[in-house]
């Protein structure tokens, strides 16, 4: 959600601007693009120009990576969806399978799958892929801890050092890459894949032209997967937001994964066949309070503060919709619902500020002139930071500072510094509330270790759990809900994990974490869509490939 | 000011014939043009050379030092980008980015000496890891090419149109000058996007932005060049709307100083071409001031405009400062800062040049 660019205010004006004077004239432009099949498909960034070349999937900030072009030449064993049913689809694995801990990883290769350079893929391809962060020519960035491969007829067992429930994806999302070619690749964390046939993958696209405007990618005719539809991708990135919206109304570009303002107006309006999917993930927009100083070392204070903060107005206003609220006092969003506990079930927060007075009143709290006082005489206030530009979370700030000045009359400053500055004072505990992600593992762990895990702040610096929540059964519960080998055991640390975050509230989860997506249906069909979540309509994601081979060419 | 009037003994003899021997004796200026013309001021040279590279070895020293006092480090704004990589693996990056080292900030500094004067710039995190150099490479030549040529051009533009506005004083062309400020006072980005609005969007005649098309590779052929010049077109356009007014403004008032001279009204009143008056006397003195602000200028070509390229989506060296700055990319930051020195340092010495054989008041210490 970093999208909300830093120019974001720029770029709100802009594409407002662009709007007003395009009016009703954008919606007829696309009539001049034929809605023929054959139609190549324009993915759009807001990043600006990707000026070096580097097609190398394991660098994170390779041009590959960042236009995500990486993910349709290089496939993983297997998808795991980030939204809808979180399952897990066998991609160029036919079959994936964990033991009970999760400590092993079971895989039959594909058969009948070529390398685009004609080579077929064997197993071998995986144990070398794998076994390349086992020799130390790959940086192991995920934190996989590979520990080696058997091979036992068709199927391979790779085993990790440690559980993999709450990271699968991380394993099964490793981009699997050509032995023939990788073997003799001297640097294979930094090579950038340039020369000629090194770009080589299973996957349905195949790299064309490279420019520092734009990206070509043309279908594999070989695919494994059958016959694609789109017959050419084109990567573009734009100066910002407001280029991005502007070439989306015009149709200049096609799919994108950004977060536009008034988008109902911006981009919807402008032609019937504009699409925009928000689907929610196991992650949250979350409002961390820090733990260890006042006014929040105070259990009461939270609590009130989760019954006054309105998660409907973070959906609607600052989050226009592309959110959904999370009620619930275990903090789970509706798409973990499985995982609430039965005696919480139902259990939600509401906008009540009867309860939260009370909750404060129960705890010696006053009022003086409309202004609450706490128990130790002082005014309470506290600041409420997110880096400058965040438009989205910007808003956030506003409407909390607004809802508890006039429910509660606690005094709430908003602050807005620069990344380095709200980055440092979020590592150093030195900030008092902040609007933060969580890490997503696709369950329930993912929310209660960013809040409550001690094990992210290593050298007195928090990567998570910025409140510094620290309670030894609920560490306990922690790693042994990681490391569990049976559901029972997960079942168990779950339930103490859950109850020590509804009584302590040490953060409060605001909305779910979407991934967004815009597209079009004006020459394909078959996009993922509300009822049918098989996939997000981010193309930065996995995802992306089981979304080009379903697409159809509309009507 | 005489100093620059070139001599016309023909029109001075017809004149005021038993003066001029006198005239050329006694203004003393004219007497040392001839001859400072014939020399090279070497002390003047070497003044300024020492002064330059004095200034180069303290720029790139805070170069250096700058980004290392902002908060935050790289790995950790790493990790911010790339979500699917673990804060766990926060070391293993730390060595695959070359950060695990532990060597003082005066070793960096004197390694960072030792690799610059080799040419090595270091590698870009932000960039794949390629070379700098080759980073800045692919972004320069856009930035040199479109901001450079319309600088020049609203520099050309607003020079002769302030001298003409200037000289015409009172006569209806004194509107284009409110006009052309005005048009400079609109903020940058406002006036992209109504550009792209209005040309890209509803009319269609320009692309939305980009330095060439979609799928076109760069290549010296017409077409390749062609898609260049169409697409570059509106980010000119509004760089030379948006930035001529200053040169117009700042030439007509000079102008107007110039024209009240005794020279000119002498010039005038002897019955001269008006042309002439106009550009060989009233416009050559006026034009210094201008030379000295278009140095500059020149200089802060490279520094590029961010807020062009990012309407435009065209390629350049200013987002590429901005995106280093805010991923703490050190090897990013100083070569682009190296360029941006070295650029503004060579474009003021240039100026200087031109100034000292230009305007011979700026040298007058070597006698």
């Amino acid at each position: 959600m970093r999208l909300s660019s830093t120019l974001g205010t720029i770029g709100a004006i802009g594409a407002v601007a662009a709007l007003a004077l395009t009016g009703c004239a954008a919606g007829d432009t696309d009539s001049s693009a034929p809605a023929a099949s054959g139609a190549a498909l324009t993915i759009a960034k807001p990043d600006g120009t990707i000026s070096t070349e580097s097609h190398n999937p394991f660098l994170g900030d390779s041009s590959a990576s960042k236009y995500g072009y990486a993910k349709v030449i290089f496939e993983p064993l297997a998808l795991v969806n980030p939204t809808g049913d979180l399952g897990t689809t066998p991609w160029l694995a036919e079959s994936v399978e964990w033991n009970e801990d999760y400590t092993a990883l079971t895989v039959v290769p594909r058969a009948g799958v070529k390398w685009s350079d004609g080579t077929d893929f064997t197993g071998d391809d995986i144990v070398f892929t794998f076994d390349q962060f086992l020799n130390g020519t790959l940086t192991d960035t995920s934190g996989l801890n590979y520990e080696g491969a058997t091979v036992d007829g068709d199927a391979i067992t790779l085993t990790f050092a440690d559980s993999k429930y709450v990271s699968q994806s991380r394993v099964l999302h490793t981009p699997i890459v050509p032995k023939h070619i990788w073997e003799n690749i001297d640097d294979p964390n930094t090579d950038p894949l340039t020369g000629e046939g090194m770009a080589v993958g299973t996957g349905p696209y195949v790299l064309d032209n490279w420019s520092t405007e734009s990206v070509t990618l043309i279908a594999n005719p070989d695919y494994w997967g059958g016959e694609l539809s789109v017959p050419a991708l084109n990567y573009v990135s734009y100066g910002d937001n407001a280029a991005l919206t502007t070439a989306l109304v015009s149709g200049e570009a096609d799919w994108a994964q950004a977060f536009i303002p008034q988008i109902e107006d911006s981009y919807l309006s402008a032609d019937e066949d504009n699409h925009f999917l928000a689907s929610p993930t196991a992650g949250a927009g979350t409002l961390f309070l820090n733990l260890q100083t006042e006014p929040f070392d105070d259990p009461a204070l939270r609590k009130a503060l989760a019954y006054t903060i309105d998660r409907q107005a973070y959906v609607d206003i600052a989050r226009e919709g592309a959110s959904t609220p999370i009620w619930s006092v275990t903090g789970l969003s509706g798409l973990l619902e499985s995982e609430i506990l039965p005696e919480y079930a139902g259990e939600e927060y509401s906008v009540d500020v009867d309860t939260a007075r009370g909750i404060l009143e129960d705890a010696g709290y006053t009022w003086e002139d409309e202004a609450l006082i706490d128990p130790d005489g002082d005014a309470v206030s506290f600041s409420i930071s997110v880096p400058a530009g965040w438009s989205d979370w910007n808003t956030e700030q506003a409407l909390i500072a607004e809802e508890l000045d006039a429910a509660l009359g606690i005094e709430v400053n908003v602050d807005q510094p620069d990344w380095g500055g709200w980055d440092a004072a979020r590592q150093e505990g030195t900030f008092q509330a902040i609007i933060h992600w969580l890490e997503d593992t696709g369950n329930a762990y993912g929310l209660y270790t960013s809040t409550m895990d001690p094990k992210w702040i290593v050298d007195d610096r928090a990567q998570f759990n910025f409140g510094r929540f620290d309670d030894p059964a609920v560490t306990e519960a922690l790693n042994t809900y990681a490391n569990a080998s049976s559901d029972e055991e997960r079942e168990a640390a779950l339930e103490v994990m859950q109850t020590a975050f509804v009584e302590n509230v040490p953060a409060i989860p605001l909305g779910s974490h979407p991934l967004l997506g815009e597209y079009n249906t004006r020459n394909y069909v078959g996009w993922p869509e509300e009822g049918n979540l098989y996939a997000s309509a981010d193309p930065t994601q996995p995802g992306i490939v089981q979304i080009l081979t379903q697409l159809q060419p509309a009507g | 000011m005489t100093a620059v009037q070139p001599p016309h003994p023909t029109e001075q003899s017809t004149d005021t014939p038993e003066r001029t021997p006198d005239a050329v004796e006694a203004g003393t200026t004219a007497h040392r043009v001839t001859k400072g013309r014939s020399r090279v001021p070497w002390r003047f040279l070497g003044g300024r050379a020492v002064f330059y590279a004095f200034t180069l070895w303290a720029a790139i020293t805070i170069n250096f030092f700058l980004p290392r006092m902002m908060k935050g480090d790289a790995v950790t704004q790493y990790l911010s980008r790339n979500r699917n990589v673990t804060p766990e693996a926060a070391d293993a990056l730390r060595s695959l980015l070359g950060l695990d080292t532990d060597k003082s900030l005066w070793q960096q500094y004197v390694d960072y000496w030792a690799l610059l004067l080799q040419g090595d710039l270091g590698v870009s995190l932000l960039h794949g890891l390629r070379p700098v150099t080759e980073v800045i490479s692919q972004s320069l030549p856009w930035t040199i090419g479109l901001v450079g040529f319309a600088t020049i051009v609203s520099f050309a533009v607003g020079t002769i149109g302030g001298a003409i506005v200037g000289w015409r004083r009172g006569s209806r062309l004194d509107a284009l000058v409110p006009i052309t400020t005005f048009l400079s006072t609109i903020p940058y980005f406002w006036l992209g996007l109504l550009a792209i609005a209005l040309f890209s969007v509803n009319l269609g005649w320009f692309p939305i932005g980009k330095a060439y098309g979609v799928g076109v590779s760069p290549a010296f052929t017409p077409e390749f060049i062609g898609q260049v010049i169409h697409h570059g077109t509106l980010p000119a356009v509004t760089i030379i709307i948006a930035s001529l007014g200053g040169w117009m403004l700042g030439m007509r008032n000079m102008m107007l100083t110039v024209l009240d001279e005794d020279y000119v009204m002498v010039a005038e009143a002897k019955g001269m071409p008006s042309h002439r008056v106009l550009w060989r006397y009233a416009a050559r003195n006026a034009v210094l001031p201008q030379i000295q602000s278009f140095a500059l200028s020149i200089g802060f070509i490279v520094g590029g405009t961010i807020v062009m390229e990012m309407v435009f989506s065209y390629p350049g060296v200013g987002k590429l400062l901005l995106d280093a700055t805010n991923a703490k990319d050190y090897a990013l930051m100083q070569g682009v800062f190296l360029v941006i020195t070295i650029s503004v340092l060579l474009a003021n010495l240039l100026a200087d040049l031109a100034y000292a054989f230009l305007d011979p008041r700026t040298r007058q210490t070597e006698g």
